[in-house]
């Protein structure tokens, strides 16, 4: 083999020699400082023919008679022309190339371009603040970065999505979700939180039209564009490892009773649980005489009652914290090598993130890897290519309210409740058991997300760049649900079963763009791009079952006696795109920019598929007018933008079209079923977007902030068309309606200290967003799963339910207001109105960040804010009830019940069986504020000069703390995002319903570069 | 060089050049409505569509429609140690929120019917022709009547200003209709099955309609209108000279669904289906024992004799949780089924029997009428004599074998509605077996109370400013 090899160089070598020419030249490439430049490449003006510097900076290159010219190129440098003319030694300064570094490059609406000239209202995170948190999700990880980006989780699973709105909500129907492009391919949210976060050079987050209008057609909610690594210099080797412990954040404000507590609520109560646990005892006293026969729990003594409860208590588990919410544990590794040569950038990594969650069999484990090469062919002609995989493996564990789920069985099943009976896990009062859903019927879902961007470039003429890329994603999801034998819901439904399903989704985007920069004169700066963007996706699905399985142990379907199962299905959707973009500065002095899309979907219309979006933006550099003189003002700009941009995100692929549905049968003969009512002018939601901003620095940029206005209204929201009920459907997905979403976007950062080896930064970000509806298609229509309405002059989702006018002291019974505003102590619920102004939707939020160095030392804090929102307590309307939920276990707040004439309490007398029942009330809304220490950091960093005595390029070694503290008058946790993981019937943050909880964490970290 | 370079490009441009054709993309489960009758073979998907219809409806036969009519009289009362499902309609506190499926859920059903009526003529006339479209009248009628029980007075007891839900007849989805009048929607009712009657194959079996089970529908709603004539003459066609009831080992097996014996229209459900709804409404398994929903009520259990097949058919006395209840196991599930999981029996020969015995008492032929009670209780009662009875007796016989033989099936309140009697409930018995525990909250609904009518949805009223609500919500 190793013959083979060098056969092959030999040969190599010959060809090159073949070429031998007649004259050798040699010098030596050096930086500003004078440092050796190695990698650069020589070669002779108009050949192929030339050689590479090198560690030292030397080159040496034999050149022909007609050779004139050398040309010197490196990364990061300016190209140097050198004539030949009599000279046989060069040795050549490289001035560092306009773009500093190639970090400063970001890509924004199909140009790369630098970052201190994006203009328009574009937030960049860097990847380095993405690293270090023990979540496995990107998206939570962009939580209070950007003022006006609101991130929500899901919830605390691990793995778990977020729902992030870029300046509000702005949709009803349609997802209000942004575009989210990775490396020029548009992924969804589910994709986007498969991506290891070590692999992200930067995010960059698109608010205003003369950024987004470009995406035109999916744009209105805002765009994510993720920039995956790529290497540069001498190769960087570096290892990165987390290691952290997690624990189910405590509920605020709450306590659920202890076994002695809930005997005692229940005896009062009048309530006997019938979970058999003091029958039993009960009865076998009778039985061998202890006690009377004929006794009961009621006629007992007090004493023996207290014995029993005693005994029963000590039997029972006690803390169901304990058995449901285990302590997590996150693990990470990750490793990468990155470099670059002149023709050459390569960065490889490696991860793998273990992460077992805070809720009993709860896990979601990843291992990907990526790699992304670009080649430099010569001058003018560069290829690359992204390429990352990862996959994930996740238990799904139950996350309902009813007692297959274990959070809700950690807060509701009762103390004195043992986890086992006879060896076995107890069925509780719930009537299951969790642990035993857990661990009898598990359900992996196993994903595969798959990133590939594949680009050519070519610098054509002097001004013109070509690009066509192809970009693909592809998501694979296989996911297996078995119901064992011998587990209790097979027991209960009177078969095992097992399903295996998943799906693949499969999007690539063709884009070819044009791309023209030129200056002219000395200060008329101009740059024009044409594109046009072909974008398809594919989806197709599968679920099989079977039943009658033998045994636990084996679980592939061919084991099953009876296949019930076996179906597929498949849907696509198509976008044709074509776009322009010109923008013209003079002096970079007054910039303005013009874009324009034209966008077609096959969700659409025939009528109406193809829509057009554009914008206007200007920014004016008042620092460089001469006549600006304010010294302490080193950094000072005024830009705007108008534009329109479209969402058809999150509606049905074939949602305009009449159709009957096929895949039904009857009595296993086909058949045909009413599905859906036409619409061929179903068009594009649009969105007018206005921007007003200023970004300013001071003392040489030591504090530097932006303060932004926007304005955005969206209309021809998608939404559904009611028809009357009496011709079989409900309704059809139109255009109707409209809203707008206004506020103020301010961050603010300040170099506090700045010195040598001391330095401490504050950065604090705020946004407050006003959602309104302006215009629906029929007002006051209440929002699934009621609680609120959409009322025209309201922010989305505003709530509207019963007032609840407090337990009156003299009877103990809850009064109620009437819409008349009179009290009544009957059944309410005709009663609700609308709560003016309340809505689940967050009216401000931002951070407060620091950060501190000294020497080798950094410490960095986050604390995140939320706020004017409000919340649907139901957490505490199940827990706190007033004798309806007495069978469960109930928060001590349940204890302060009415008893007697003249007391003022909250709870009503729960001896009173009318008083047994919950209406939906204002009792239970509650602001959702709060303030989260989100995150503070401690690290250490090995001086540069002993790392590099143990060869080391650098050793940083943190512990860190998430979530450690909370503030917030809100009973529980006030991070809402889904009510559970398995209902959707309510909008985000509207409703708590026993969702997977968040969490605290101490992770310990380190990261070394050889 | 660059020549390649041209040549490279202008590939790639071909290649991403994109036609408008590429927008017009088409799911891979359904078929544009304009292209959906254009052959036989489509009418008969279409014709199986509203056969799927009733099956997927979770309101009507395959869903809660087994058990409502029980839920709103006096058959069943709420089982306190369940899950406290259907509470608002035991308590008689209806609103514009609880009935929406009952409404939308029906006229998705006709709304399949019209259009098959509305396509069927463009077909050769022939047997094909006229079968179809005898079924898609025949599931018309069926479901508007089902309707108007719930949401409108009977016909007896209907004056001219009390109307119904419209009785729509296009698949025009523009339309914004009103009320019509009952004695007119009745009309309409009859008039779609007496039409359908000649056109229905006899042979459709069991699990479509057929002539025989259109010509009981017939018998069914001409009872409610009072034509007593009609109602025999219908039944005559349905029952044949020989009526068919399964005797007391067949019996059982009709819930079992190991047997069509005395069923004459049923909806299949079968396993691979796994609609559980019809046995779910009455219960669950919860620890290897019946935790139902709601149980026999105690006076009416005591009515139910040992001798009586339908009482270990029907009913199970069984414990729960340390205490005995009688549970409803009528819908336990078909034989070979999941639990819960079985045909949901529309209409059963001994329906039309019980319903031509009292259509010749109310015309004054105690002869027949007692020869048809007598056949079901022979084939009802292992101590079966003869007996011999006539004038009111004769009447509170034939409504309580009524009551027992529909028990659980979907018809008590609406019978009650077209007697004209009032729901009377014991305050004193719960919901355990032995008459203890919890017993109804509210007791009485007396003759004219507005809650016989339950509401219109409020979602349709929000919208169709021409239907109004019925009177008194």
């Amino acid at each position: 083999m190793r013959k083979l090899l060098l056969l092959l160089m030999c040969t190599c070598l010959c060809i090159v020699q073949s070429w031998a020419q007649n004259r050798t030249i040699t010098g030596k490439v050096t930086d500003g400082s004078g440092a050796p430049v190695h990698g650069a490449s020589v070669t002779i003006k108009g050949t192929n023919t030339g050689t590479n510097t090198k560690d030292d900076g030397s080159f040496s290159l034999s050149i022909g008679d007609a050779a004139k010219t050398i040309i010197i190129t490196s990364l990061n440098f300016q190209t140097q022309e050198i004539s030949l003319a009599g000279k046989k030694m060069f040795n050549v300064q490289l001035q560092a190339s306009d773009a500093t570094s190639l970090d400063d490059i970001v890509i924004v609406g199909y140009q790369a371009i630098k970052k201190k000239d994006a203009t328009g209202s574009v937030k960049i995170v860097d990847g380095q603040e993405l690293t270090e948190k023990p979540i496995a999700s990107i998206t939570q990880l962009l939580q209070g970065k950007a003022a006006g980006v609101q991130v929500m989780g899901q919830s605390g699973k691990p793995g778990a999505n977020a729902y992030i709105r870029i300046r509000g909500t702005g949709s009803i129907n349609a997802s209000s979700e942004p575009l989210i492009i990775m490396d020029g391919v548009s992924i969804s949210s589910t994709a986007f939180n498969m991506i290891n976060p070590d692999d992200v050079d930067d995010i960059t987050i698109l608010k205003d039209a003369s950024a987004t209008s470009i995406y035109g057609s999916r744009g209105s909610n805002g765009v994510i564009l993720i920039t995956s690594k790529k290497g540069k210099g001498a190769p960087v080797v570096s290892y990165s490892f987390q290691y952290g412990k997690m624990n189910a954040l405590k509920l605020k404000h709450l306590d659920v009773m202890n076994a002695m507590q809930k005997f005692q609520y229940e005896f009062d109560g009048g309530y006997y649980n019938g979970n058999g646990i003091l029958d039993s005892m009960i009865s076998n006293r009778i039985s061998n005489g202890t006690y009377a026969p004929g006794t009961t729990l009621l006629t007992m003594t007090n004493d023996q009652r207290q014995q029993l409860w005693s005994l029963a208590t000590s039997r029972g588990q006690g803390d169901w914290r304990k058995a449901m919410l285990p302590t997590g544990t996150f693990i990470k590794h990750d490793a990468s090598i990155s470099g670059s040569s002149d023709k050459f950038r390569y960065y490889l990594s490696l991860s793998k993130a273990n992460n077992e969650g805070t809720v009993y069999g709860s896990y979601f484990n990843t291992v990907g890897g990526r790699l992304n090469v670009e080649y430099n062919a010569n001058s003018w002609l560069k290829m690359g290519t992204n390429l990352g995989v990862t996959n994930s493996v996740e238990n799904v564990i139950r996350e309902v309210y009813n007692g297959q789920a274990a959070y809700t069985s950690a807060l509701l099943l009762n103390a004195y409740e043992p986890l086992y009976v006879n060896g076995k896990y107890n069925i509780t009062s719930l009537g299951q058991n969790a642990m035993e859903t857990t661990d009898d019927n598990p359900n992996v879902a196993n994903r595969i997300s798959s990133f590939a961007t594949i680009y050519g470039e070519a610098k054509l003429l002097k001004h013109l760049v070509l690009r066509s890329q192809i970009g693909m994603n592809y998501n694979t999801l296989s996911q297996e649900y078995y119901l064992e034998p011998g587990s209790y819901l097979a027991q209960t439904l009177g078969y095992n079963q097992k399903r295996d399903n998943g799906n693949r989704d499969f999007v690539y985007v063709f884009t070819n763009t044009a791309n023209w920069v030129q200056t002219l004169g000395a200060n008329h700066n101009i740059s024009g791009l044409i594109g046009s963007e072909f974008t398809k996706d594919k989806f197709y699905s599968y679920s099989l079952t079977a039943r009658g399985f033998p045994t636990a142990s084996v679980n592939t379907l061919e084991n099953g006696a009876t296949p019930t199962q076996a179906t597929t299905s498949r849907s696509d959707w198509s976008l044709i795109s074509y776009f322009a973009k010109a923008q013209y500065n003079y002096a970079k002095k007054y910039f303005i920019d013009l874009t324009a899309r034209t966008d077609g979907s096959s969700r659409f219309g025939k009528n109406n598929r193809f829509a057009n979006f554009w914008s206007v933006g200007a920014t004016w550099d008042i620092k460089k007018e001469t006549f600006f003189k304010v010294e302490p003002v080193s950094d000072l700009k005024l830009r705007a933008s108008y534009g329109t941009a479209g969402n058809n995100n999150g509606i049905g692929n074939y949602q305009a079209l009449g159709t009957y549905a096929l895949n039904v049968s009857y009595n296993g003969s086909p058949a045909a079923s009413p599905n859906n009512l036409a619409n061929p002018d179903l068009t594009w939601e649009k969105a007018a977007l206005f921007d007003v901003g200023i970004d300013f620095g001071i003392l040489n940029n030591r504090i530097t902030g932006t303060i932004e206005y926007y304005n955005k209204k969206t209309s021809s929201l998608l939404y559904n068309v009611n028809v009357s009920q009496t011709t079989g459907f409900s309704n059809y997905t139109g255009n109707v309606g409209s809203l707008r979403n206004r506020g103020i976007e301010v961050s603010l950062s300040g170099d506090i200290i700045k010195k040598k080896d001391f330095n401490w930064n504050v950065s604090v970000i705020y946004a407050n967003n006003d959602n309104k509806v302006l215009e629906l298609y029929s007002d006051n229509v209440p929002t699934q799963g009621g609680l609120a309405l959409l009322k025209i002059g309201q922010p989305l989702y505003v709530y509207k339910l019963v007032r609840w006018a407090g337990v009156n002291p003299t009877d103990g019974k809850n009064q109620y207001y009437k819409i008349d505003g009179t009290l009544t102590e009957s059944d309410p619920s005709s009663q609700a109105v609308m709560m003016n102004g309340k809505s689940p939707l967050v009216k401000f939020n931002g951070s407060i960040n620091t950060s501190l160095s000294y020497k080798g030392i950094d410490l960095s804090a986050q604390l995140y804010y939320s706020g004017g929102n409000y919340i649907f307590n139901a957490l505490y309307q199940i827990g706190a009830s007033e004798g309806e939920q007495i069978s469960k276990n109930q928060f001590t707040d349940a204890l302060n019940y009415w008893k007697k004439s003249g007391d003022n309490v909250q709870m009503a007398n729960i001896k009173d069986p009318s008083q047994r029942v919950t209406y939906d009330t204002d009792k239970y809304l509650e602001k959702g504020d709060y303030l989260s220490l989100r995150d503070i950091t401690l690290g250490y960093t090995l001086p540069a000069d002993i790392a590099q005595k143990i060869k080391f390029k650098s050793i940083r070694v943190y512990i860190q703390g998430t979530n450690l503290w909370m503030g917030t008058k809100f009973r529980g946790i006030p991070e809402v995002g889904q009510s559970n993981g398995e209902n959707t019937s309510y909008q985000p943050g509207q409703l708590t319903l026993y969702g997977y909880p968040q969490y605290k964490a101490f992770t310990v970290g380190a990261n070394i570069k050889f | 060089m660059k020549k390649y370079l041209y040549i490279t490009l202008s590939g790639f441009l071909l290649i991403g050049a994109c036609k408008k054709s590429e927008l017009d993309l088409y799911p891979y489960n359904q078929v544009e409505t304009t292209q959906a009758f254009n052959t036989q073979a489509d009418v008969t998907l279409a014709v199986n569509g509203m056969y799927y219809g009733i099956r997927a409806s979770s309101s009507y036969y395959n869903g809660t429609w087994n058990i409502v009519a029980d839920v709103l009289s006096d058959n069943l009362l709420t089982n306190k140690a369940g899950r406290g499902s259907l509470l608002s309609y035991n308590q008689w506190m209806l609103n514009g929120s609880n009935t929406y499926l009952l409404f939308s859920g029906g006229y998705t059903m006709t709304r399949r019917a019209n259009a098959i009526l509305e396509n069927i003529d463009k077909f050769s006339a022939g047997t094909f022709r006229d079968n179809a479209k005898g079924e898609a009248l025949a599931i018309r009628g069926m479901t508007y009547f089902d309707m108007a029980r719930v949401y409108a007075k009977t016909y007896q007891n209907a004056i001219a200003t009390d109307s119904v839900l419209p009785y729509i007849t296009t698949t025009d989805a523009t339309i914004m209709p009103s009320k019509e009048p009952v004695k007119g929607f009745y009309d309409k009712v009859l008039n779609d099955l007496n039409t359908a009657l000649p056109l229905i194959n006899a042979s459709n079996g069991t699990g479509r309609l057929n002539k025989a089970a259109v010509a009981g529908l017939l018998s069914r709603v001409n009872l409610y209108k009072g034509d007593y004539d009609a109602v025999i003459n219908a039944a005559n066609t349905a029952l044949g000279a020989s009526p068919v009831l399964p005797d007391a080992s067949t019996f059982p097996k009709i819930w079992t669904d190991e047997t069509e014996s005395g069923v004459l229209f049923k909806v299949y459900n079968t396993a691979v289906d796994n609609v559980n709804t019809q046995g779910v409404n009455y219960y669950q398994v919860s620890g290897g024992e019946i935790k139902s929903e709601f149980v026999v009520e105690y006076n009416f259990m005591q009515i139910f004799k040992t001798t009586d097949i339908r009482t270990s058919a029907y009913i199970k006395t069984a414990p729960y949780l340390g205490s005995m209840y009688n549970d409803v196991i009528k819908y336990a599930g078909g034989k070979g089924k999941p639990a819960g999981v079985c045909d949901a029996k529309v209409l059963r020969t001994a329906e039309v029997l019980l319903n031509r015995a009292e259509a010749y008492y109310r015309k004054g032929d105690e002869t027949d009428a007692l020869a048809d009670l007598n056949l079901l209780k022979k084939n009802r009662y292992s101590d079966y004599a003869p007996v011999t009875m006539s004038g009111q007796t004769l009447l509170t016989e034939i409504l309580k074998e009524r009551r027992l033989e529909l028990a659980f099936e979907g018809d008590r309140f609406w019978d009650m509605k077209r007697q004209n009697v009032p729901v009377h409930r014991d305050p004193t018995k719960g919901d355990k077996a032995d008459g203890s525990g919890t017993p109804y909250v509210y007791t009485n609904l007396e003759v004219g109370d507005y809650r016989f009518q339950l509401p219109y949805p409020q979602t349709e009223l929000n919208f169709n400013n021409n239907l109004k609500q019925n009177p008194g919500y």
